[in-house]
């Protein structure tokens, strides 16, 4: 019976010890996992409408084509669905440099290894005028922003 | 004065130049260098032409990295606003930086290069079966430490090639079935690339990867005496037509005959006959001292001859075209942008395909070879013997297609990564990197 109440206080105790030995490592591993990102927000301001020619204009700073033809806009991520290169349009179709992915005009897969189409992002005018992206949004391939008058929502 | 400084000299020096027998036995015990060498080891293991002690020059080259590495430390700074100048700063303005720092590049290079000779050697000798299992194992494991040592290494100088370099590297990683994302975002430090991921893979080039491939590495060579030396060992007992004699007991490990199994022996663990046998020092000593001293008389020309790349400034909007991974990636390279494989509407990444699963594959296949092989056990220790070919020709076919692969990235592959045959013009493409 003595031997019993022995059994079960050293499983305690040693139970205990390695119980908050473990733990410990978790919170070590719990830090790697960052609480606050100090990155840029997913939704931002491009230029004003009418500052895009026709045609495909890439905003180097976010990674992305603006297409513009005429009054409709719609915009296409510039990064490889593949492993995240950037792809550049050579007047027929988007080219990338890292594994060779080719993309058509609207960001469908031509050939090489990137699995899915690029991504279209949604777009609106900020109520000051400027092109408003969500990348973290994704849209349709028929998607078009219409802009009436000179540019203005 | 002058006999005191012999005598000194004498003193510390002794154990590297015996001039008796006795001497080199006591080498052995009483020098600290010495000591995790056996008293003796086979004749037919110290022979240039059966490993062309390879190991020994990984090793030279291990420790060439780690004190070159040390010293860049002084003067790399891990942020990403400093880095490329602290590098800058290496090749302009501190004396003898950039041959500091062309030594570590080129090493490191050649360490891929020599351990997986190495690895060659071990495999077409058949060296890794029955007890030296195990240390296959470990040898695949340094292999890797070797490999994503180099890749951490080459991303610290935050130029081109090492920002996306990370890109490609860490989307790979996020192919992972399941666990892919959370990898990707542990190791970046968050979803963009950053200030946190360049001091994440600091840490992981400077500490925690040198320690793994230092602490594997003693245990390596502990592994090769525990099992008996090299398996040329066998071979020659083979030949000798001799049963493997029991080990004699030792007094320095195990006194009263109380640890069952092979000790670290002071004396021969080969059980060879005496004829058989030299003694490590100066036989050995002086041999790896030899080794050593060429390994770094060639890494240190390689740093006077050709200097270590250096991109632009990482600039996450615009991609080399095109971007190439160092050479001892390039096959990798080669197999995520071909096997993306479609059928019906489905799509599988060649990111998940030739990133993960191949390389996995491949990994299993060599981690387990040696359990795979049913080669009969006394083919070891022998090069390229006649019972081993299939072994030996699947291995030599393996390396051979990785060799094609990476003839094909590094020479072939240009702008938009499509094939340019020698002699064909390639497009002109904006370096604006």
């Amino acid at each position: 019976m003595d031997g019993e109440r022995r059994k079960i206080l050293r499983f305690i105790g040693k139970g205990s010890v390695l119980a908050a030995f473990l733990a410990q490592i978790g919170a070590a591993g719990r830090a790697f996992f960052p609480n606050v990102l100090y990155e840029p927000p997913s939704r931002f301001k491009l230029k004003r409408p009418d500052d895009y020619p026709d045609g495909y204009t890439l905003d180097e700073a976010h990674r992305l084509y603006v297409i513009r033809q005429k009054e409709a806009f719609h915009v296409i991520s510039a990064i490889c669905t593949h492993l995240g290169c950037n792809v550049q349009w050579r007047d027929t179709e988007f080219d990338c440099p890292c594994h060779g992915s080719r993309f058509r005009p609207d960001g469908t897969v031509i050939s090489g290894p990137a699995p899915r189409p690029l991504d279209w992002f949604a777009t609106t005018v900020s109520p000051d005028g400027f092109l408003e992206v969500d990348s973290g949004k994704d849209v349709a391939r028929d998607f078009r922003l219409v802009i009436g008058g000179k540019g203005q929502a | 004065m002058g006999d005191k400084i012999k005598a000194l000299w004498r003193k510390t020096s002794w154990a590297w130049s015996p001039e008796s027998e006795r001497e080199s036995s006591e080498a052995i015990v009483k020098n600290f260098w010495l000591h995790w060498f056996p008293a003796k080891v086979a004749r037919a293991s110290m022979d240039w032409n059966y490993s062309f002690w390879l190991g020994t020059a990984s090793a030279s080259l291990l420790l060439i990295l780690t004190i070159t590495g040390v010293m860049l430390m002084f003067f790399y700074v891990p942020s990403t606003e400093r880095a490329y100048g602290s590098i800058k700063d290496l090749q302009y303005a501190v004396s003898f930086g950039r041959l500091l720092r062309n030594q570590h590049r080129w090493a490191a290079e050649g360490m891929v290069a020599v351990v997986y000779i190495h690895m060659a050697r071990v495999f077409f000798t058949g060296a890794y079966r029955g007890p030296r299992a195990v240390n296959w194992v470990v040898g695949v494991v340094l292999f890797l430490a070797t490999l994503f040592l180099s890749f951490t290494g080459y991303l610290l100088p935050w130029d081109q090639l090492a920002f996306w370099a990370i890109t490609v590297g860490t989307s790979i990683a996020k192919q992972a079935p399941f666990v892919g994302p959370t990898i990707q975002f542990i190791l970046l430090g968050g979803h963009e690339i950053g200030q946190q991921t360049l001091l994440r893979f600091y840490v992981l080039h400077v500490f925690f990867l040198p320690v793994l491939a230092w602490v594997l590495f003693a245990y390596h060579m502990w592994r090769v005496r525990k099992d008996g030396g090299l398996a040329a060992v066998e071979r020659v007992r083979n030949e000798r037509v001799m049963a493997p004699k029991a080990t004699p007991k030792t007094k320095s490990y195990s006194l009263f005959g109380l640890t069952p199994g092979t000790s670290v022996q002071v004396m021969s663990s080969t059980g060879l006959e005496e004829s058989d046998q030299v003694f490590s020092s100066p036989n050995m000593s002086r041999r790896i001292a030899l080794v050593f001293l060429v390994v770094f008389n060639i890494t240190l020309l390689a740093a006077i001859l050709f200097n270590a790349p250096l991109e632009g400034l990482a600039n996450p909007s615009v991609t080399p075209n095109p971007a190439k991974a160092p050479w001892y990636f390039v096959w990798l390279q080669e197999l995520v942008a071909s096997t993306t494989v479609r059928f019906g509407g489905y799509t599988v990444s060649g990111a998940l395909l030739g990133g993960i699963l191949l390389p996995g594959f491949l990994l299993a296949v060599l981690t387990l070879w040696p359990w795979l092989d049913r080669s009969p056990l006394r083919a070891g220790g022998r090069w390229l013997a006649p019972e081993r070919k299939r072994q030996n020709l699947t291995f030599a076919i393996a390396t051979l297609a990785i060799i094609v692969l990476i003839m094909v990235g590094v020479y072939l592959r240009g702008p938009y990564w499509r094939i340019y045959w020698p002699g064909q013009p390639r497009p002109e493409t904006p370096r604006l990197y």
